[in-house]
């Protein structure tokens, strides 16, 4: 069904009355604010240069703490996910507990990974453990949803082929929904993983340990050109893991089409 | 005594024992749409049932009816006297081996792993979630893969592996049921003419095991070299079912409208 003519147009010009008015509601269309922020920011990068490496020592072990946080966060919140992304996976069961399954993931899911570190702070206490714990909750609502997704995506042949030899449900999953998307399942893995050290960086902030606590810390004490330092330490650690990662995809995963007929 | 001997004690035999019994199946994806429309067929071990029809006739539907992977909404589908539908994601009967069109095997296991899934029904559900499959099983699984001729390839895993090696381990996996009925989806389609005739031999032997084969086809010359018995769909209705030497004749003019 083709929209009528025209509607293009006004759907354009509705998007457009809606972004003045939001810009003007959040004070962005205020020219003396605009550019008294963009002085501050010029303020603010110049006050940045030249980094500070004298924290680097200090600042490396605060990194290896963050990806410390997000490798455990990440592994816990898998080993949570799995067996809950197969209860919601519908070729196993059906809707009377996907259903449910489903709902407490969206619920967990929704709930981002800063404000569960606060809860755990509370629980177990200030430090990187109040961290994993927080990253772990988060990614077993998120990997929940991106495993019971790929799941549903695995070849409906292959589940018949296997069901057809008399499996049983857990067979089923073990047999052929896990190791068909086995390509899938790897790298949701490696994604989270990569969000995690991302969101591991600014678990300091709220006490939850890894390099946000001294992010926070310079930009309290206006020591910007130390803050830059921290920050081009954690832009080449996120660029070192997505080379891994990349690396890891090319080593593990196999191809997913089948060969040519005939070859 | 001599009259006892001319006595034609195949037909008897095939008579007695059909294993697969489909009697008056209907079957609609949607109801207003009927897809398989009160076909009967009987298929007996020893004989390689071939189902031809054109496409869209309902040859897939009724193999998955035949498996039980989908219940008939009248008539009804039984082996060896059981019915074979089985509640929904309830465990279905393994003595019917079922090779899907596309072969469903599990692309990152390797053969010898695609062999033994064939070997489940009979494992408990902790070891072989474990992986730990039986090592007789193990032992018949590698024995069966050499037989086959793909026992040097048995650690290769699925991807890697030729259209026709995949076909052998699709065969290895069928076996490894002890199945009493093999169903296989256009089984050969995808092969050269030499490699389809290899495989076709390895079906024949496991006919000649007492395996009752059933397997849809478009070819005319697979149909004229091995089918004991054709059946022809037209939009979901049985053209013809003969049995003994297939005559070309009869059966294109049961595919023709
Ligand atoms: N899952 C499904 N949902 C709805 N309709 C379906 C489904 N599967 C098959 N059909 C329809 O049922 C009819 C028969 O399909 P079927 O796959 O059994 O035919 P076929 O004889 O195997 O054809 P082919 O030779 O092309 O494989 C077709 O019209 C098809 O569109
Ligand atoms: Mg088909």
């Amino acid at each position: 069904m083709r929209p009528p003519r025209g509607s293009g147009r006004v759907l354009g010009v509705v998007l457009l009355v809606a972004l003045l008015v939001s810009l003007a509601d959040i004070g962005m269309l205020d020219l003396g604010r605009v550019v008294r922020g963009a002085r501050n920011l010029g303020e603010f990068a110049a006050a940045m240069f030249p980094p500070d490496p004298s924290s680097l020592p200090t600042l490396a072990e605060a990194m290896v703490e963050t990806i410390e946080i997000a490798f455990v966060g990440t592994a816990i919140g898998f080993a949570l996910a799995l067996p809950l992304a197969l209860l919601a996976s519908p070729v196993l069961f059906g809707p009377a507990v996907t259903g449910p399954v489903k709902l407490v993931l969206a619920g967990v899911r929704t709930v981002p990974s800063l404000f569960w570190a606060i809860v755990f702070v509370v629980a177990v206490g200030l430090g990187p453990a109040a961290g994993a714990l927080g990253v772990a909750l988060y990614s077993l609502g998120y990997l929940g949803k991106l495993l019971y997704e790929t799941f549903d995506g695995v070849d409906p042949e292959v589940v018949e082929a296997v069901r057809s030899v008399g499996a049983s449900r857990a067979q089923l999953a073990r047999y052929a929904i896990v190791p068909e998307a086995a390509n899938g399942v790897l790298a949701q893995l490696l994604f989270m993983f990569e969000y995690n050290v991302r969101a591991s960086s600014i678990m300091g902030f709220v006490g939850a340990g890894g390099i946000g606590f001294y992010l926070l810390g310079y930009i309290q004490l206006l020591r910007y050109d130390l803050l830059l330092t921290a920050l081009i330490l954690t832009l080449a650690v996120v660029i070192l893991i997505d080379r891994a990662s990349a690396l890891l995809r090319r080593t593990f995963l196999f191809p997913v089409s089948p060969p040519a007929p005939g070859e | 005594m001599r009259v006892a001997l001319e006595r034609p004690t195949v037909r008897v035999v095939g008579e007695e024992r059909t294993v697969l019994e489909v009697r008056d199946a209907h079957f609609a994806y949607v109801r207003s749409r009927p897809v398989v429309r009160g076909v009967t067929i009987h298929a007996s071990p020893g004989e390689v049932t071939m189902i031809l029809g054109t496409s869209g006739s309902g040859k897939t539907t009724l193999l998955k009816l035949c498996k039980g992977l989908l219940v008939p909404q009248r008539g009804d589908v039984r082996v060896l006297g059981d019915e074979v539908a089985a509640p929904r994601r309830g465990r279905l009967d393994p003595r019917v081996a079922y090779i899907p069109q596309q072969l469903g095997l599990v692309r990152s296991l390797s053969a010898m792993e695609n062999a033994l899934v064939g070997a489940l029904a009979r494992v408990g559900t902790l070891p072989s979630l474990l992986r730990l499959m039986p090592e007789p099983e193990v032992r018949r699984a590698r024995e069966l893969l050499g037989r086959l001729g793909i026992g040097h390839k048995a650690e290769e895993p699925v991807h890697a592996l030729s259209g026709g090696e995949r076909q052998r381990v699709a065969i290895a996996r069928a076996l490894m049921q002890d199945p009493r009925v093999l169903l296989a989806d256009e089984f050969i389609s995808d092969l050269d003419p030499l490699t389809g005739a290899e495989i076709m031999s390895l079906v024949r032997d496991a006919a000649g095991e007492g395996v009752a084969v059933v397997m849809t086809t478009h070819e005319m010359d697979v149909v004229r070299e091995h089918a004991d018995h054709v059946v022809v769909l037209r939009e979901g209705e049985t053209s013809l079912d003969a049995h003994g030497v297939p005559d070309a004749r009869a059966i294109t003019e049961a595919l023709r409208r």
